[in-house]
């Protein structure tokens, strides 16, 4: 009982029940705690057996597909066998890499000036929002801008229209994941840099960019992974080709337009055609995920 | 690291560099606006023939598609939006919070490492890949649990017109598929959520004597409430604007019905199929639907990060 | 300071891997602009020409179409052809909107397809049965009259042991199954063809007119183009639909005898098509009609397809272009037709196609 002077009062003393063991807790609570363990676990399962799977058949299926010729020959008929994915894997690497030309410079400046410059004034707070926002921006919709207000205007489908949309894609993704790192690039480096004289442009160059690359790259690359797999620019911007081409202002296809095409087929070659080059899809976007990862787990800067 | 003192000496010049290299990272930066700007502005002018041609409320109330009249009622690609996205939602939420549990709360150090980057990976898929397993793999293998669904449940009276006749491709396979692809998404962001619940809190529930579950439902999932609802918004608008999965199962068929089982068309779905062989007000329609879907998922991506923010700052402190 | 921050070098060397890289793909994309010359040699035939076509259109011959691109780009290397099977509907379109050499199109041209009288000429090409395929399991032998047809295309046969399917197929157990009826979704000239079969065999039995476009009720299921119909046709046990034989046979479906006008029910095959094509009076404009034809051994559902070309061009080039490829396909190419399941034009049709090119200038 206290006193009125709010004297402390002693802890009321409560009587343990018994040892602190686990068993000593009532059933109930006890197998309500391992029910919810238990199906976290499952949750886990349910998510990642779909991605096994998906694996697991892509290979299966596109593997007795998969070869030099494959890779290299002119797409044909959907009737027939034969032919492969030469003009999709060119169309790929080409419409990709421009894109990357693109987006990564824009980026990469963008994000020095959102942490470097901009810090929180507003135009870099609206900035940050918006590509925020860009980022939640449905391909489909990007690949119909595209389409207005390139396609439309030259008359025609090209590589290059629909590497400009995958480019808008990849933006606001390299944008914030660089920012994201140059955030981590210790302060103290700019100070030093600063005492030594140098102006800001060029301690952006010359120190903050060189400690925040590898976390830079490795977000450059998971951008391009995720560009590599857009299936709606090409199919809305880029037309249509069946023979090899390095002409990027010609009518280009794509590995996913492809896939999407000859998912769509009731022929046999045409739906083998589809799984092989979901393998070569998956090959390069797994391969490109896999070595970002890398990167940024041997090379980061550790938090302070 | 060695910095050789002379590069980095000030000279006037470095003046008008310094200024250029600011002017350059300001456009970059800027580009992003103008961009989603002209987004807007383009796509808005080329469908306006379609939406008044058919009368603002013909667009978006009718359920009569028909190009070849000039018909383009948009009602069935709208509703078909919006059953495969909550039918997402609904699976992947519980799906990804026991995930994001596990992994903040259960997990080994080795083994979080490990499911991180099955998740990572699980996000790199290209949706046309999962749309093509769909469509061979998964709608046939999901065939004999539809019917079971249909026989077992299609009698009831309310709840059984949710499944009626069934059809291989469907809303549900597309619903499934969807969630697979919006799990990544709803984890990683509520997996940011549990990291931030103060340790102190949980060490009082423990201390108090809680079982992990009791600890997790009385310290963790009660903060972590708002930043869990912008998670959700954020794997909604994703699921909203995902196309090309969707257009390979959800069995391209116009129609409005409660039955899920039963093939239908989403915004995104439509516009990808129908779009090769549109031509003048097709194409705007067309158009004008790319409209509506940017505008509510920029209005759902905007909200959610707003909720995610401000449960972020709640948890850190102002400096988030 | 931190080991793991990386020096210099390391930037540099990231950075000249990324110029290298980025001068590798410029360099790529920029030459090998292979612009074809639109010049054409003194010598005759078509191994000599050079220059691009585009065609697009019906669905329907896409597979000898193709089978002549492939055949051509080994015989005329210098000759970019195209052709996209975006259905008669949408090559008509183009082809008044200027966006093709020729259209490909199994359907005549009407008012609604909005191209001006006088801009095209028909020219008939090859013709093919037009197959009722179906998927249901156990039954591989199906004989459908046109009323029954119909009926199912109606909906108001529903499942596949209705009398009425049943009177058609004595003696043959049919399941309980329901039927699901596949059609086209986009505007077709199959659709054409198949429903103006209907209208003239099935008569009052069937309600919905024919044209590239249906209002198909809203119980049923549609694809695009041939190979979407022939999708939806293999996917789900029960299904029915209508489907060039090139495409069903090359989907491995199953396909349904017709009553003929002779009240014989005939399988679609090649000999069917050309039995139909043989009493079928040509028009003046080339167009004929081999639909619901007289005869014992005539495939009633055998449609035309047509080429559309302008009787003038704006280059003289792309006029021979267009001329010697059509001429290629009525002639050298008709021997690879039977291959890909087409009938070829019997020889008084042919004679007048070929003297309906020579119009073009």
């Amino acid at each position: 009982m206290s006193t009125i002077q709010g004297a402390a009062t002693p802890a009321q003393r409560v009587p343990l029940s018994g040892s602190l063991r686990r068993g000593t807790l009532p059933m109930r609570r006890r197998l309500v705690d391992i029910a919810s363990r238990v199906l976290m676990v499952v949750a886990l399962l349910i998510a990642v057996v779909p991605l096994f799977l998906v694996i697991y058949y892509v290979a299966r299926h596109g593997a007795k597909l998969l070869s030099a010729q494959f890779l290299t020959a002119d797409i044909v008929s959907p009737r027939r066998s034969g032919g492969g994915m030469g003009p999709a894997v060119v169309g790929t690497l080409l419409i990709t890499g421009i894109a990357s030309l693109l987006a990564i410079p824009l980026g990469v400046l963008g994000a020095i000036y959102l942490n470097e410059y901009g810090r929180k004034n507003a135009l870099a707070r609206l900035i940050r929002v918006m590509s925020d926002v860009m980022t939640g921006v449905p391909s489909i919709v990007m690949a119909l801008f595209i389409y207005i207000a390139i396609v439309l205007v030259t008359k025609e489908k090209t590589g290059f229209a629909a590497a400009l949309a995958l480019a808008a894609l990849m933006l606001p993704v390299v944008l914030r994941s660089s920012e994201e790192m140059l955030k981590l690039v210790p302060d103290e480096l700019r100070q030093a840099s600063a005492a030594l004289g140098a102006r800001r442009w060029k301690t952006t160059v010359s120190v903050v960019l060189p400690a925040a690359i590898s976390g830079i790259t490795s977000g450059i690359m998971l951008a391009i992974a995720r560009a590599a797999g857009e299936t709606t620019p090409i199919v809305v911007c880029a037309g249509v080709a069946t023979t090899i081409s390095w002409d990027i202002n010609a009518q280009q296809t794509a590995l996913p337009a492809q896939i999407f095409v000859n998912a769509q087929q009731p022929f046999l070659p045409a739906q083998d055609r589809a799984w092989g080059a979901a393998l070569t899809l998956m090959i390069i976007v797994l391969v490109f995920t896999i070595l970002a990862r890398l990167i940024s787990s041997r090379f980061a800067i550790k938090n302070r | 690291m060695t910095i050789k003192a002379r590069t980095l000496t000030q000279k006037d010049s470095g003046r008008v560099t310094d200024r250029a290299f600011w002017f350059l990272c300001v456009g970059a930066g800027t580009i992003v606006l103008v961009v989603l700007a002209a987004i807007l502005v383009s796509t808005i002018r080329q469908s306006w023939p379609a939406i008044s041609d058919t009368g603002s409320n013909g667009f978006f109330s009718s359920k009569l598609w028909d190009p070849n009249t000039g018909k383009f009622g948009t009602l069935a690609f709208m509703f078909g939006t919006v059953v495969v996205s909550l039918l997402a939602v609904v699976l992947a939420v519980p799906v990804s919070i026991g995930i994001a549990l596990f992994l903040t709360e259960l997990a080994h150090r080795r083994v979080k490492g490990f499911v991180v980057t099955l998740i990572d990976l699980l996000a790199s898929v290209p949706s046309v890949v999962f749309g093509l397993w769909g469509i061979f793999v998964f709608a046939p293998a999901m065939s004999p649990v539809y019917k079971w669904l249909h026989n077992t449940f299609g009698d009831i009276p309310v709840v059984g017109k949710l499944f009626g006749d069934v059809s291989p491709l469907n809303f549900m396979t597309a619903g499934i598929i969807l969630a697979i692809m919006i799990v990544p998404i709803i984890t990683s962001i509520t997996r940011e959520v549990f990291d931030t619940v103060p340790e102190a809190d949980k060490q009082a529930a423990w201390a108090l004597g809680a079982t992990r579950w009791e600890m997790i439902r009385g310290a963790v999932l009660p903060h972590s409430f708002g930043g869990i609802v912008g998670a959700v918004m954020l794997g909604l608008g994703r699921a909203m604007g995902e196309t090309v999965a969707v257009a390979l199962v959800i069995g391209a068929s116009i129609q409005v019905t409660p039955n899920l089982l039963a093939p239908g068309y989403s915004i995104p779905a439509a516009i990808v199929n129908l779009f090769g062989e549109s031509t003048g007000t097709f194409t705007a329609a067309l158009v004008g639907m790319g409209v509506v879907l940017f505008i509510v998922t920029v209005i759902v991506n905007f909200l959610a990060q707003i909720v995610v923010r401000r449960a972020e700052i709640r948890m850190k402190g102002a400096t988030a | 300071m931190n080991r793991n921050v990386l020096s210099r070098r390391g930037f540099a060397n990231l950075s000249a891997g990324v110029a290298i890289a980025a001068v590798a793909a410029i360099a790529l994309a920029g030459c090998a602009k292979d612009e074809p010359k639109n010049t054409t040699s003194n010598a005759p035939g078509i191994s000599s020409l050079s220059g691009e076509l585009k065609g697009s259109g019906a669905s329907f011959p896409d597979a000898y179409y193709q089978e002549i691109i492939a055949e051509l780009k080994t015989k005329a290397p210098n000759l970019k052809i195209t052709y996209n099977p975006v259905g008669s509907g949408t090559g008509k379109k183009e082809f008044a909107g200027g966006l093709n050499d020729f259209a490909g199109t199994d359907s005549t041209v009407k008012d609604a397809d909005n191209v001006p009288a006088g801009s095209y000429l028909y020219v008939p090409t090859v013709a093919a049965p037009i197959t009722v395929s179906y998927n249901l399991k156990g039954v591989s032998n199906l004989q459908l009259s046109a009323s029954t047809l119909a009926k199912i295309f109606q909906r108001t046969v529903k499942t596949w042991n209705d009398p009425a399917i049943a009177a058609d197929n004595p003696g043959v157990t049919l399941p309980a199954t329901a039927i699901t009826v596949a059609h086209r979704s986009d505007a077709s000239g199959t659709t054409s063809n198949f429903t103006k079969f209907l209208v003239a065999a099935a008569g009052p039995d069937w309600t919905l007119a024919s044209g590239d476009t249906v209002n198909w009720p809203t119980d049923t299921v549609g694809g695009a183009k041939n190979t979407g119909v022939a999708t939806l046709v293999k996917q789900t046990d029960g299904t029915i639909g209508y489907v060039d034989l090139a495409d069903a046979k090359a989907a491995g479906l199953v396909f349904a005898s017709i009553k003929n006008k002779a009240g014989k029910f005939i399988a679609p095959t090649l000999d069917g098509a050309q039995a139909a094509l043989a009493g079928a009076e040509v028009k003046d404009d080339l167009t004929y009609n081999p639909l619901n034809a007289a005869g014992d051994t005539a495939y009633p559902i055998t449609a035309p397809t047509y080429f559309l070309v302008k009787p003038h061009y704006d280059s003289p080039e792309k006029a021979k272009l267009v001329k010697e490829f059509v001429k290629y396909v009525l002639t050298d190419g008709a021997s690879l037709a039977a291959e890909v399941n087409f009938a070829t034009l019997p020889d008084s049709i042919k004679t007048k196609a070929l003297a309906q090119l020579d119009k073009v200038s």
